[in-house]
């Protein structure tokens, strides 16, 4: 059971070199991916089906996919176009694709293995997890509250595009 | 939560509430005036619900917090700071043509994080205080884009506190999976119960110094310091200097005291080669510096690292003499960096040493503040700065930590040539006369002016007769030395 774990702890750890090593944004993105699965899989190895839930849902799930779509819907002209061909050759999605493979595999062993094979065996679902959310630590969650608002004042104050003024001309010249 | 947890965690309710607040504000009307006012009331009133609870015995809201003395006296210091950097910030951010409302938002939630810092007793909260402090922290930084360095200064924070958050976590993660609990006097506990130190423990807490010694800027986790100071606004740069520096402070007090740190000669020994580093290293870095916000900041380099001398003292005088010196060094701090930003102009921050030279012929006042809280900062009788040094040395003489008295006593002198030498360049003749700078109306610099006359009196007064101060400090701190 244990060389599950130290299986999706290497591709977590290969995946996230590749996205640090790579000059490709969207390769980088598609390797994000993969590594948030393998943490998932961490998890669900640790017994906790619920945190793996939700690491696929919202990190997987939401976010990346969401940068991928920005990031390919903005400024769509012909040339992105080609762009987005080369993006998706096969060397681009092979890596990628191996090693979701490879998790799952391991998922699928995972559910066919008959008793829930965790390392410590108490798995935590997501009825305990709540309890301990919105029980004792309550207070954390609003503080979780606080650092978002912190984040999205912060990010939307220096994301605000700057009113440049510039004469047409040298704009032009700038391009 | 019951009732009482309300009332105790009043202050901090008030600080989240009046931050949410002033956001709503923001999206119904922008207006300079009324946020300012605002942000002020609302520290009035945390100031408030913390007087209402100053004569507690500790209270622990479970699991993540509790208050005692020492988190009443810091929530204190942190909220009066707090409200000195707000009063001089209308004039610094009146004059510029940016957007200026977002800021005091931002202000209150770094403020909010490190009152979490300052009373939490567990790992969740200490790691979700610290968040809000960086993450609010990242864009107070590069809150003036049109700035030069601003972006650099927001860049790098924002790597190098991410960088040593995730430090910070793993080594959390580590004495988690050794100890087994989260909570500071739980792994006091399991540390008492075992012989010896694991050594996936000190690991852990081995890790966790990085990202402690981040935040508080002490060698060799100091890089970030000078930069960031520089590119910084000036308020911002008070308010790191100070607040976020003192809030973790006061964290490591606790955790320290509470996880029996001080058994381990290993930890003492890190902590003795940190903190001479941090006085060599912030003294000669800034011996020959001509910018006046990086000689700050390796300034408060070597300041931290005279406080962590207390620090290690560790028992009770040592405790009171770290209060004591955060107070005198916040007082001066934030004078010195009130006349920065009182003298900064409408495109950059008067930080070039020259911008002062002659500064005591062009602008008496001012220029007196600025040296008499430079003396401060070196430690010459008469000021808090010197009370405070004393209550250092002698927190150290009476553990008999003849080494660290030894490098402190150098240091100070060190020390004093840097910021002599910027009181002589005020003494300077002025250059060829320089056109006059294009004021705001005067009452825009009667909030900042009378902060400014309010710390330096409280600057000279702390410094004659410390007895109020130190009996203060002395009856809050009776609690947390109890419950030790």
């Amino acid at each position: 059971m244990e060389l599950t774990f130290y299986v999706a702890s290497a591709i977590a750890i290969i995946a996230t070199i590749m996205v640090i090593t790579n000059y490709n944004m969207i390769h980088a993105l598609l390797y994000l991916v993969v590594s948030f699965l393998a943490v998932a899989v961490v998890f669900f190895t640790l017994g906790a089906p619920f945190m793996a839930a939700l690491e696929v849902i919202i990190y997987a799930g939401a976010i990346v996919v969401l940068i991928i779509f920005v990031i390919m819907m903005l400024n769509l002209t012909n040339e992105d176009v080609q762009q987005e061909r080369t993006w998706l050759r096969p060397k681009t999605w092979i890596g990628p694709a191996l090693l979701s493979l490879v998790l799952l595999g391991e998922l699928a062993y995972l559910v066919i293995a008959e008793d829930m094979p965790t390392i410590n065996n108490q798995p935590v679902d997501a009825r305990q997890v709540g309890l301990a959310l919105y029980g004792p630590y309550l207070l954390g969650v609003q503080l979780c509250g606080m650092l978002l608002m912190a984040g999205i004042v912060g990010a939307y104050h220096l994301g605000r595009q700057k009113k440049k003024v510039v004469h047409r001309f040298l704009e032009r010249s700038e391009i | 939560m019951s009732r009482n947890d309300l009332l105790y965690l009043m202050p901090l309710l008030v600080l989240a509430g009046g931050a949410i607040l002033n956001m709503l504000l923001v999206a119904v009307k922008r207006t300079h005036k009324i946020m300012y006012v605002l942000t002020i009331l609302v520290h009035i009133g945390a100031l408030l619900a913390l007087y209402n609870i100053k004569n507690i015995t500790a209270y622990t809201v479970y699991p993540l917090f509790i208050l005692d003395g020492l988190a009443v006296f810091n929530l204190g210091l942190i909220l009066l700071t707090s409200l000195a950097v707000t009063l001089l910030s209308y004039a610094y951010f009146e004059q510029r043509e940016e957007r200026k409302e977002e800021y005091y938002i931002l202000l209150l939630l770094a403020t909010l994080g490190a009152c979490v810092l300052v009373i939490s007793r567990h790992f969740a909260s200490f790691f979700l205080g610290l968040e809000v402090l960086s993450v609010s922290l990242y864009s107070l930084i590069a809150y003036l884009r049109t700035r030069e360095r601003s972006d650099e200064a927001g860049i790098k924070y924002l790597i190098l506190a991410a960088f040593s958050s995730a430090f910070l976590l793993f080594g959390m993660a580590l004495v988690y999976a050794v100890s087994g609990t989260m909570e500071f006097s739980g792994i006091g506990n399991y540390l008492s119960s075992s012989r010896e130190l694991d050594t996936l423990l000190l690991t852990g807490f081995g890790l966790m110094i990085v990202g402690i010694g981040f935040k508080l800027g002490v060698v060799p986790f100091h890089m970030w310091a000078p930069d960031v100071y520089q590119g910084a606004p000036a308020p911002v740069t008070a308010f790191i200097a100070t607040v976020s520096k003192g809030g973790m402070v006061a964290l490591l007090i606790r955790f320290f005291s509470q996880a029996g740190g001080y058994r381990y000669p290993d930890m003492l020994l890190i902590f003795t080669i940190i903190a001479i580093a941090s006085m060599f290293a912030g003294n000669l870095l800034a011996l020959r510096q001509k910018n006046i916000k990086r000689l700050l900041a390796y300034s408060s380099i070597s300041h931290l690292g005279y406080l962590l001398v207390a620090f290690l003292a560790g028992n009770k005088l040592g405790v009171e003499a770290v209060s004591f010196y955060l107070v005198a060094y916040f007082i001066t701090s934030l004078g010195a960096f009130g006349v920065v930003t009182i003298l900064s102009d409408k495109d950059r921050d008067a930080d070039k040493l020259r911008d002062y030279r002659g500064l005591l012929w062009r602008r008496p006042v001012t220029a007196a503040i600025f040296i008499a809280m430079l003396l401060s900062l070196a430690g010459i009788p008469l000021t808090a700065g010197f009370v405070g040094k004393f209550y250092l040395l002698a927190a150290g003489v009476n553990t008999q930590l003849w080494l660290l008295v030894v490098m402190l006593v150098i240091n100070s002198v060190i020390g004093l040539y840097y910021y002599i030498k910027v009181i002589a360049v005020m003494f300077a003749q002025p250059n060829a006369k320089r056109e006059p700078r294009k004021l705001l109306h005067p009452v825009f610099y009667l909030t900042s002016g009378s902060t400014m006359m309010v710390l330096a009196l409280l600057l000279v007064w702390v410094g004659i007769n410390p007895n109020g101060l130190m009996q203060l400090i002395h009856g809050l701190l009776d609690t947390f030395i109890a419950a030790r």
